[in-house]
């Protein structure tokens, strides 16, 4: 039999392990039953991860596909196999302090959440709309549970509720867009749908209709105005945590599967949604920015902030050039460095019962403690996009890609909301800096989460002060 | 023989999209859930149309067997539901006008405008292609949807367990 080599089996160890942790990790809850804390789940939980990141490191994709070309094998997946897994590490080394703070069960937590980095993985391998849409569906189940874990807050609750609603509506019309698709081109393979759109065949409205659908789907996902409607309340519902995971992960895995499908596969039929997109993104943008100026709880906040960024990434899309996905790789690592870092230090900045973290709790505690002050600086000027951040570079490399194929107004929109967002990503730093603290500014700080918010940052720098590295990596791993 | 087919497939379509109908619009939701086996039902008698033999037989097997089962049990097991009037009216019907008309319009146009395969299909059994394709050139897809049910599987539990207050 020939359908299946040994190296087709190598290739998928990454996945195998994230698979295999999981399962492991419910066994070992089902262990230590009743004992609360401890550190063996969230350390089998990020050794498995770094087991995977080693796997994808040293198994560096070599092109093409394995699996019958339904999976890839190429460098883009490997570079964000390891991202997720960079993420996840990230998201659980914060995990346990929050979980502590916040009286929740630990229980399948870390499961759910190496279940859904698995999905990840899998979106960014995908190389057939099968594949693709079961990896969206694994990270989606396991996001839904996660976002209303807390189920006893009715925020949470209806966080998971809402997510779980809207989210099964917008598979819903990706798999009718996958449908319509397969009924005109005879297979859901990206490659076997990029060569019938190449062999120039008359563009059926069956196709047109497909595509469309397919966009629709992946706005959701997104989180694309206006198709956002869902993410403010689940961000804001969801544990912090899994807040901090779902703007960053989850949100990269969606623009990686974005640009293997619009950015790659259905480039020659650009002109059928080459406008669509481009009026998502000065609506994710302005839409993102303008509300998020208004609100008073930092975690709504970038929650808003999160939206806007997915429209700076769409201008990406829309450039459709190698240098772009580049930039859209660089600026999405990134983005997961600061947006994690930042949430990470609201967490622990929160000091009242409500989660409210209302951006009064900030006041002075840029003087109080340091290190969180200088950290939360260095992750909101990133999200502003000041030289020498990470964000800076990551807006450069997108908005010049898109001027570089004449869309000039459209890197100008996004100058603009750029300018916009400064206002609110500084008047953070202003109330960190310009206030005295209200009540006692004593907030426990862990050791591990302090190292790892301090590694957090200084990665931001170093990326942003020297990015020939990342983007060489990623100018030869891009599709 | 053409007119018996012709009368079975108004049949199934009639059945399907009026069960459904009274899917959307009974006030009672235990009615509802009735009605949708009538739209499972009609919609396997479609697939026999399309030669889909197994596929016919599975959306039998899972739709009416398992998930309508499983929503009647839900029904029973929600206390007062059964006389719990759902609201099933709509909130800003002007508005929604807008998008119904727009989408309906471009389904039209896109049906009309498409020029659909007419030949009639071989009856071949395929669940034997299917069951070798699984196994070999979609193993992955396979396994994966594995994965994805045990996620659902271990997130339903996680919410649906009993929690006292202090542990949730």
């Amino acid at each position: 039999m020939t359908f299946l080599s040994s190296y087709d089996l190598w290739a998928a160890l990454p996945e195998s392990l994230l698979a295999l942790t999981a399962l492991l990790l419910l066994i070992a809850d089902g262990a230590r039953r009743g004992q609360a804390g401890g550190v063996t789940l969230p350390g089998i939980s990020v050794a498995g991860l770094l087991a995977s990141a080693v796997a994808a490191m040293s198994l560096w994709g070599q092109g093409g596909t394995v699996f019958g070309g339904l999976v890839f094998d190429d460098g883009f997946a490997s570079f964000f196999s390891i991202l997720f897994a960079v993420i996840g590490i990230l998201t659980i080394l914060f995990s346990p302090h929050y979980l502590r703070v916040r009286g929740m069960r630990l229980g399948e937590y870390y499961a759910l959440l190496l279940l859904a980095i698995f999905g990840m993985t899998v979106m960014v391998k995908a190389a057939s709309l099968l594949v693709l849409f079961l990896g969206l569906e694994t990270m989606s189940v396991a996001l839904y549970v996660l976002a209303g874990l807390q189920r006893s807050d009715a925020k949470s609750a209806e966080a998971g509720m809402k997510y779980l609603v809207l989210g099964a509506f917008s598979s819903g019309f990706l798999l009718y867009g996958i449908a319509l698709l397969y009924t005109v081109v005879g297979s859901i393979g990206y490659e076997d749908i990029a060569l019938y759109l190449a062999a120039g065949n008359r563009l059926s409205p069956l196709l047109v209709a497909g595509i469309g659908l397919l966009l629709v789907g992946f706005a959701f996902k997104c989180a694309a105005v206006p198709f956002h409607f869902w993410s403010p309340d689940v961000y804001d519902g969801a544990p912090a945590t899994i807040t901090a995971f779902m703007s960053t992960g989850p949100k990269a895995a969606a623009f990686v599967a974005l640009i293997r499908v619009f950015g790659v596969t259905l480039a020659s039929a650009s002109s059928l949604w080459i406008t669509a997109i481009t009026w998502l993104a000065i609506l994710t943008m302005t839409v993102g920015n303008v509300v998020a100026l208004r609100q008073t709880s930092v975690k709504r906040m970038l929650a808003y902030s999160s939206i806007a960024h997915a429209g700076y990434l769409l201008v990406g899309i829309v450039a459709g050039t190698k240098v772009a996905f580049v930039g859209m790789g660089y600026y999405l690592a990134a983005y997961a460095l600061m947006n994690l870092g930042a949430f990470a230090v609201i967490i622990l900045l929160n000091r009242r019962s409500d989660s409210g973290y209302a951006l009064d709790d900030l006041k002075g505690m840029g003087f109080a403690h340091p290190v969180l002050g200088i950290a939360m600086a260095v992750f909101m000027l990133s999200l502003t996009g000041v030289p020498p951040t990470a964000g800076f570079f990551g807006k450069l490399y997108v908005f010049s890609a898109a001027i570089q194929q004449g869309h000039i107004a459209l890197a100008i929109v996004g100058l603009l909301n750029s300018a916009v967002a400064a206002y609110y990503y500084l008047r953070v730093i202003v109330f960190l800096y310009m206030a005295r603290p209200e009540g006692d500014p004593m907030v426990s700080q862990p050791p591990i989460y302090r190292a790892a918010l301090i590694v957090c940052s200084l990665l931001i720098l170093l990326v942003g002060i020297f990015p020939e590295q990342l983007l060489s990596v990623l100018t030869l791993a891009v599709p | 023989m053409e007119l018996l087919r012709h009368i079975i497939f108004w049949l199934f379509a009639v059945l399907t999209v009026g069960s459904a109908v009274v899917v959307v619009f009974h006030p009672r939701v235990i009615y509802s859930a009735f009605a949708l086996l009538f739209t499972f039902f009609g919609v396997a008698g479609l697939y026999v149309f399309l030669s889909a033999d197994f596929l016919a037989a599975a959306q039998i097997l899972i739709y009416v067997g398992g998930i309508l089962t499983l929503i009647i049990f839900g029904v029973f097991l929600t206390a007062k539901i059964t006389t719990l009037d759902i609201p099933h009216q709509t909130h800003q019907r002007y508005v929604a006008l807008v998008p119904i008309v727009m989408i309906a319009a471009g389904l039209f146009t896109v049906v009309k405008n498409t020029v659909w395969p007419t030949a009639p299909l071989p009856h071949h059994p395929t669940t034997q292609v299917i069951g070798e394709l699984l196994l070999t050139k979609y193993l992955v897809p396979f396994e994966l949807a594995s994965i994805l049910l045990l996620a659902a599987l271990i997130g339903a539990m996680r919410l649906a367990r009993y929690y006292r207050k202090r542990e949730d």
